[in-house]
């Protein structure tokens, strides 16, 4: 009965136009939080090297081939990079100085060997947990990343000798060789691979490998640093790629286009994002100035209610458990809506070959989550605060 | 449960000079119990005195407690107690809801407390000569009616003190004694008083006190 009194002279046109309003911004919030978190996670875990993180080295030019000008980078070049805001971290690629021979060392495949580069890159910049990213002179086996493309060329050496090619979860169990010579001794080392990478081509081992090889087998000459590893930071991929063009340092193009496409569809879905976060928050501004119109007409019944006796926050439940119903009711529509356009989404991706990770972002039920409690706190004040009022 | 005034003057009435039989400005206690009418011509405070009782009005100076409290320490919650099972009152303008039946009127405040079963309900209602109209929004109803209405639901509730406020002005002076009676029966049987006011002394009722404002 208190519903019938109290939720009566309502101008459902107001109504239907807040809570469509409503409506859309939960849709799309849902939808631009969800993209914008797949996007995000794009491509990580299929790359060893951390994300945003590439490998930059001084164009080669007649100048440089001539010594006319250097291809290694100096303290105070890496201290530039380092202090440009776009870069959160930038560390020297360490390379051997030794030779380096990579052999197959298993029974079960054949006898394959080819003298190799390796590198040596700080754990901070790969994906990979530092328990099986270490060496000493007492383990097993050297961890190595192998670059893809040496992959390939392996399986390509398999095909040719008559032996099924070894899928990247097999080459990890396989046991591999890595020998370390200068002109007077050498050290052969057992090796497995952890991983693969497609933006360095060389080997990867752990620094103190590397360390070791420099110290045992290294030439006494003053190394240079012709590489760096640096990372971007999320979203300002274009100030990155724009500063290695205008200081000609290349880098392997996938990481930077993917890296430059993130930022590009993240930012477009962050700003549809904030509009839908508008759109539900004036939303909520319009049901709110609703509650307070609604009050307001049914000013006489209010003051008469609570003169019978009946208690505030029983009034003003009625128009909680109304209007968070409502919203309630509009969030479950919102989220058949979202899971029907996600669906419709991920085919069109999935047909043009972009395969991002299909499941439900728990951020953008979190998000919804945020907005309902938002919602109801909105409603409770303003319920509460207008009941205590007509008092 | 006594009301102790203790020089208490509404504020629209300061100005206004008190005589020395004024209930305003004074001190006097009304005891448990006690069927008290308040006289006075138009203008002079009967209604006001019946809303600063009953909490609608706080516009005053000087204290007003009911069992030692002082009812301007109330806070939202003891109104709404205080209205549920002390105080009730029939207000002059009615308050009643138009759109609700007459049946509704009274349930909306019987449900708060459960005083009375629905079959008893009928039956006042049938003794107050509405039990046809029992399912007639208010709205279509007389004012005479509808005072019947309201002075019915006073008596949905526990109460220590029922207030009255000018409560049989709409009505033919059988309907008025039908209610007294109904009124009277529901405070002796809750050992409660009332305070009635009143344009003139004449009062279809005992009383045991008069106040002149």
């Amino acid at each position: 009965m208190l519903r019938k009194i109290l939720l009566r002279n309502q101008s459902f046109i107001q109504l239907v136009i807040a809570l469509f309003g409503a409506f859309l911004g939960v849709v799309f919030l849902l939808v631009s939080v969800h993209y914008f978190i797949k996007v995000t996670e794009f491509g990580e875990g299929s790359e060893m090297l951390g994300p945003n993180t590439l490998v930059i080295q001084k164009k080669v030019s007649t100048t440089t081939t001539l010594q006319l000008a250097s291809t290694s980078f100096s303290a105070h070049e890496i201290h530039a990079i380092k202090n440009k805001s776009f870069i959160a971290d930038v560390q020297p690629v360490l390379s051997n100085n030794f030779g380096v021979e990579f052999a197959t060392s298993d029974p079960m495949l054949p006898y394959f060997r080819s003298d190799v580069f390796i590198q040596s890159i700080d754990t901070r910049f790969l994906d990979v947990k530092s328990k099986s990213w270490k060496w000493d002179k007492n383990s097993d086996f050297v961890p190595i990343i192998l670059p893809r493309d040496f992959m390939v060329m392996l399986n390509t050496f398999m095909s040719s000798s008559g032996i099924p090619q070894i899928s990247d979860e097999l080459a990890k169990d396989v046991l591999f060789s890595l020998q370390l010579s200068n002109d007077r001794i050498n050290q052969k080392f057992n090796a497995k691979i952890i991983g693969f990478t497609n933006e360095v081509s060389s080997i990867l081992v752990p620094k103190s490998f590397m360390q070791f090889g420099k110290n045992t087998f290294g030439t006494k000459s003053q190394e240079k640093i012709t590489q760096l590893m640096i990372s971007g930071k999320e979203k300002e991929f274009g100030l990155l790629e724009k500063f290695l063009q205008k200081q000609h340092y290349e880098s392997k193009n996938a990481q930077l286009v993917t890296g430059r496409l993130k930022s590009i569809v993240s930012t477009l879905l962050l700003v549809v994002a904030c509009i839908s976060f508008l759109t539900l928050l004036f939303s909520s501004f319009v049901l709110v100035q609703y509650i307070q119109l609604l009050i307001s007409k049914n000013s006489y019944e209010i003051k008469t209610l609570l003169r019978l006796g009946y208690a505030t926050h029983t009034l003003s439940n009625v128009f909680i458990y109304y209007f968070v119903l409502l919203f309630g009711s509009l969030c479950l529509v919102g989220i058949l809506f979202f899971v029907l356009i996600k669906s419709f989404l991920d085919e069109k991706l999935q047909s043009t070959g972009i395969y991002i990770d299909f499941n439900h972002s728990i951020y953008s039920w979190a998000t919804l989550g945020v907005s309902f409690v938002l919602f109801y706190l909105v409603v409770f004040i303003s319920s509460k605060r207008n009941i205590l009022n007509e008092f | 449960m006594h009301i102790h005034f203790n020089h208490v003057l509404p504020t629209p009435l300061s100005s206004t000079l008190q005589t020395e039989n004024s209930l305003w400005n004074q001190s006097l206690i009304l005891e448990k119990g006690k069927k008290v009418v308040v006289e006075a011509p138009s203008g002079r405070g009967k209604s006001t005195l019946v809303h600063l009782l009953f909490g609608v009005r706080k516009d005053y100076s000087g204290e007003i407690c009911v069992d030692g409290q002082n009812l301007s320490t109330f806070s939202h919650r003891t109104w709404s107690e205080y209205r549920n099972n002390k105080v009730s009152i029939v207000f002059q303008d009615l308050q009643l809801f138009p759109q609700l039946t007459v049946l509704e009127n009274l349930q909306i405040k019987n449900d708060l407390t459960s005083h009375l079963t629905k079959a008893e309900l009928i039956a006042f209602i049938e003794q107050v000569g509405l039990f046809k109209k029992i399912n007639e929004k208010c709205c279509n109803l007389s004012i005479g009616q509808q005072q019947r209405v309201a002075i019915l639901r006073s008596i949905c509730q526990p109460f220590s003190w029922l207030l009255l406020d000018e409560p049989f002005s709409h009505l033919d002076a059988n309907n008025a004694q039908i209610c007294m009676d109904i009124l009277n029966q529901a405070c002796e049987q809750q050992e409660a008083g009332w305070i009635l006011t009143a344009l003139g002394t004449h009062v279809n009722s005992a009383y045991d006190q008069l106040i002149l404002i």
